[in-house]
């Protein structure tokens, strides 16, 4: 799935946030109670933010900007991309069956790669917002110089993603999606007709609020509608270098998941 | 070749432009008498191009490098200038005699083993040295730089801080940058030695210290100077002379990722067909 040094740190990490969970909720919940004055919230949103743990897919932390819960039904067509999925973790894991994109190294795109419990990064320059990823060093941009979305856009991993202020909500829209990524790491579907909605409040200064809405009429039957999640921002973190890499992964698999018998990856 | 996988794989405006230059790159590399590091006109800059007075310290922009013949039927590849290699110590030797590269005159279609083929990201130097727009930003304390090839960026800090004592090695390698004059100098170290220097296979070791030398001569015209210091790989500095690109206002970085199964799907579609140099798997 991601580099062994990646992988590494991810469970170093999910260890952590796990022991932590429930003090790290509470700390969450009250982040979220101390929201400056209404109408005064900040628009800048740079710096190095993290999501907050949760426990939506036990035993999964920091994984449901994408909300399992409120999942709408599949259409037909949705139903049989997710019945070919076979993720690596949830209930519907088999081991040995895997065929998660990300198993082979496939870039990660948007929603999937906001669902993920690592770190990104916001830089704000005139006309543009840049997104860096931790997961897979993916850079994304979002164009802020008022240009529409484009007519027909190429599909692409990453989609293309403008966005505007509304109010105090920061809010990217991005089309252009190809349909050779799920939408979240439980196989979930996304088309080429998928039209993301991504909401940002900066609530205060150490807390940035994201809410994702998922409008692809190929997959579901109506608007994915996720409910808002929380970001602590880490003011002394630099994002890492973590690339995949296929040879190191299948390494990795060799060496490490297949001897433990976890959920060794379909190469 | 990397070209074609450029041509082919990005559909856009980026994709149309590379196509469309290298079009134009292949057609002057026939007409070009000019000195190295120059190209033909009309694509490459003049003698008015010679810088007169203070340089100005934003480099920020959309840089797509001059065509060259440094290699032939490789456009703009010599950031990393073969004609300046210094010998190679025995190790460097020995990486090099493994190395199978996918075009130059060492290349054998069939048993490449660029990294590239199994999707490794590439890093500097090698990552300056491809026929591809790559873009920078500046802001406070950092400069990034966005390359088009494998959808890569990399942070250059500004901030004053010193290069780390004992860095992780990565593919990137950590890299900090300062003024001197006119010259945006970066120097990066920590690089991890499963990459290649250049697309023909000289070889980049966990001692090498890059540095690189930029200059913005006028409004369209950014100067590359590449300096590699590997001790383990070569006998003394490996010094290129420095080399220019062109800013394109227009231009937007595209996404070009490297994708395991679509790179099998281009070999067997187009490579192999056409009988140049299939890749390794």
């Amino acid at each position: 799935m991601i580099s062994r040094l990646g992988q590494v740190c991810f469970l170093a990490l999910a260890a952590a946030l796990a022991a932590a969970a429930v003090a790290q909720t509470n700390s969450a919940a009250e982040a979220a109670k101390k929201p400056s004055a209404p109408g005064a919230l900040s628009h800048d949103l740079s710096g190095v933010w993290m999501p907050y743990p949760d426990t939506d897919v036990p035993p999964g932390t920091g994984k449901n900007a994408i909300n399992q819960a409120t999942r709408p039904p599949l259409t037909p067509w949705g139903q049989a991309q997710l019945d070919a999925a076979r993720p690596l973790l949830g209930p519907r894991a088999i081991p040995g069956q895997e065929n998660s994109p990300s198993l082979k190294c496939d870039p990660d795109g948007p929603p999937k790669l906001l669902n993920h419990p690592n770190p990104f990064e916001i830089v704000q320059i005139p006309g543009r917002v840049f997104m860096f990823f931790e997961e897979q060093h993916i850079w994304r941009t979002v164009w802020a110089d008022g240009r529409p979305l484009p007519k027909d856009p190429d599909p692409t991993y990453l989609g293309y993603s403008v966005s505007h202020w509304d109010g105090d909500t920061w809010v990217v829209e991005t089309a252009g999606f190809n349909d050779k990524q799920w939408a979240d790491p439980y196989g979930n579907p996304r088309s080429e007709e998928m039209h993301l909605a991504e909401r940002y409040r900066r609530l205060n200064h150490d807390t940035l609020e994201q809410q994702i809405i998922i409008d692809d009429p190929k997959s579901y039957t109506k608007p994915w509608v996720s409910p808002p999640k929380l970001y602590k921002l880490e003011p002394g973190w630099e994002i890492a270098e973590w690339f995949c890499i296929p040879d190191e992964d299948k390494s990795y698999d060799d060496t490490v998941r297949k001897p433990a018998g976890v959920a060794p990856a379909s190469k | 070749m990397k070209l074609r996988l450029a041509i082919l794989k990005t559909k856009n405006l980026i994709g149309a432009s590379v196509a469309a230059m290298a079009l134009v790159f292949a057609a002057g590399l026939f007409a070009q008498s000019v000195p190295k590091g120059q190209a033909a006109a009309p694509a490459g800059p003049t003698a008015s191009d010679t810088p007169s007075g203070p340089l100005s310290h934003d480099l920020s922009g959309v840089w797509m490098q001059y065509p060259d013949g440094d290699v032939p039927g490789v456009p703009g590849m010599n950031a990393v200038s073969n004609r300046t290699r210094p010998p190679l110590t025995p190790w460097g030797q020995a990486k090099f005699d493994a190395a199978k590269p996918l075009v130059g005159p060492r290349a054998i279609p069939g048993v490449e083993n660029n990294p590239e083929l199994r999707c490794y990201p590439d890093g500097p130097p090698k990552l300056l040295n491809l026929p591809n727009p790559f873009e920078i930003v500046q802001i406070p304390g950092r400069v990034l730089m966005f390359f088009e090839l494998g959808h890569t960026w990399r942070e250059i800090w500004t901030d004053g801080r010193p290069l780390p004592k004992n860095p992780d090695p990565s593919y990137l390698g950590y890299s900090v940058g300062h003024w001197e004059g006119d010259t945006f100098v970066v120097d990066t170290i920590g690089f991890n030695d499963k990459l290649w220097d250049d697309s023909f296979g000289n070889p980049r070791s966990d001692q090498t210290h890059l540095i690189e030398r930029y200059r913005r001569l006028n409004h369209d015209t950014l100067e590359l100077q590449i300096t590699i210091d590997d001790p383990k790989a070569y006998t003394k500095p490996w010094v290129s002379p420095p080399k220019l690109h062109k800013l394109e206002p227009g231009w937007e970085i595209a996404e070009w990722f490297c994708v395991m199964d679509e790179d099998n799907a281009y070999d067997n579609a187009v490579r192999k067909p056409a009988g140049v140099a299939p890749a390794h798997k």
